[in-house]
């Protein structure tokens, strides 16, 4: 049986976030950590002139790309967790669009599993950070 | 006959369900927070033009609907940040008095911690040898005083008086 990939919405998403995660690595990989050239700047910093818990997460993804572990956790303690999920979904997209197209009794079920449970793991990685946005909007 | 599956406003679900996905993700990263309120209002965009298409033709409507609740949901945690961000500058306007307060008694503790110390500066160059030995020691301003004054003195007044600090400097010329 062939499965068209443009009735796929399924696929086509899957291929769409597995080329956003391909162009994060690509982006930590293309800007130096030791050059200092990132485009993308804090706008909280901006606003506020106070350093946000997400600064740094670009130094983090480089050094993480170059092996430079320790020097990444020094940059922002969560940058490597955050690595580890955009890693993990790329897998995951290729690996789920396989079994997608190899078992096509059971996809509704694996859609449902897909997205529970990359919704758990994305919570989980990004926790921190929500916390942050939560315990500023009632930051009294 | 095989039944043709209406398709309308499918492209735009997944194009609204994409970019809501994308917006989520960047309203919950603070440092970008608030740049994904421009991705999100495009996906609420689509996914209303493609729930309009799809509710003439009597199309499925999962993919947009989810796309559009997704959406909603990444605009409004992208929108709270200008909060978080103006609540933070306004809380910050007090902080650098309570920074100042810390300063001075970093500073007080260095003091006099500082008090009793006795400081040797030795620079030499070309054979030529200076020494400088600074001594603000409190107990010989004391001693110090009470020889000048000829008499005891109270603690408070050496402490308002040793502020002069004692050096003496040995410069030892090369022959």
């Amino acid at each position: 049986m062939t499965v068209g990939i443009r009735n796929e919405p399924y696929l086509i998403i899957n291929i769409f976030f597995a080329g956003v995660i391909l162009l994060v690595f690509a982006y930590s990989g293309f800007f130096s950590p030791d050059k200092d050239n990132y485009p993308v700047t804090c706008v909280h910093e901006q606003l506020t002139g106070l350093p946000c818990v997400s600064c740094g997460l670009s130094h983090s993804y480089s050094l993480i790309v170059r092996g430079r572990i320790d020097e990444a956790y020094q940059w922002n303690r969560y940058g490597m967790r955050i690595f580890l999920f955009f890693a993990a979904q790329l897998v995951l997209r290729v690996a789920f669009s396989i079994f997608y197209l190899k078992y096509p009794d059971t996809r509704k079920q694996l859609i449902i599993v897909d997205y529970i449970g990359s919704g758990i793991v994305f919570i989980v990685s990004f926790w921190p950070f929500m916390m942050s946005i939560i315990t500023g909007i009632f930051y009294k | 006959m095989e039944e043709v599956k209406n398709n309308t406003g499918q492209n735009l679900g997944i194009a609204a369900l994409i970019t809501a996905v994308i917006t989520f993700v960047l309203a919950v990263i603070p440092c970008i927070g608030l740049i994904a309120i421009i991705p999100g209002i495009i996906a609420i965009v689509l996914a209303s033009v493609g729930l309009s298409q799809a509710a003439r033709n009597a199309s499925p409507r999962g993919v947009l609907l989810a796309g559009l609740i997704i959406a909603i949901v990444a605009s409004l945690i992208s929108f709270s940040q200008i909060f978080v961000a103006g609540k933070i500058a306004q809380k910050a306007e007090k902080w650098p008095n309570s920074i100042q307060n810390i300063i001075n008694d970093v500073q007080d503790n260095v003091t006099k911690e500082l008090e009793d110390a006795n400081v040797s500066i030795k620079i030499e160059s070309n054979g030529d040898k200076v020494e400088i030995n600074t001594n603000s020691n409190k107990k010989d301003q004391v001693k110090k005083l009470e020889d000048l004054e000829g008499g005891k003195i109270q603690e408070s007044d050496s402490i308002q008086k040793s502020d002069s600090v004692q050096i003496n400097v040995i410069v030892k010329k090369k022959k």
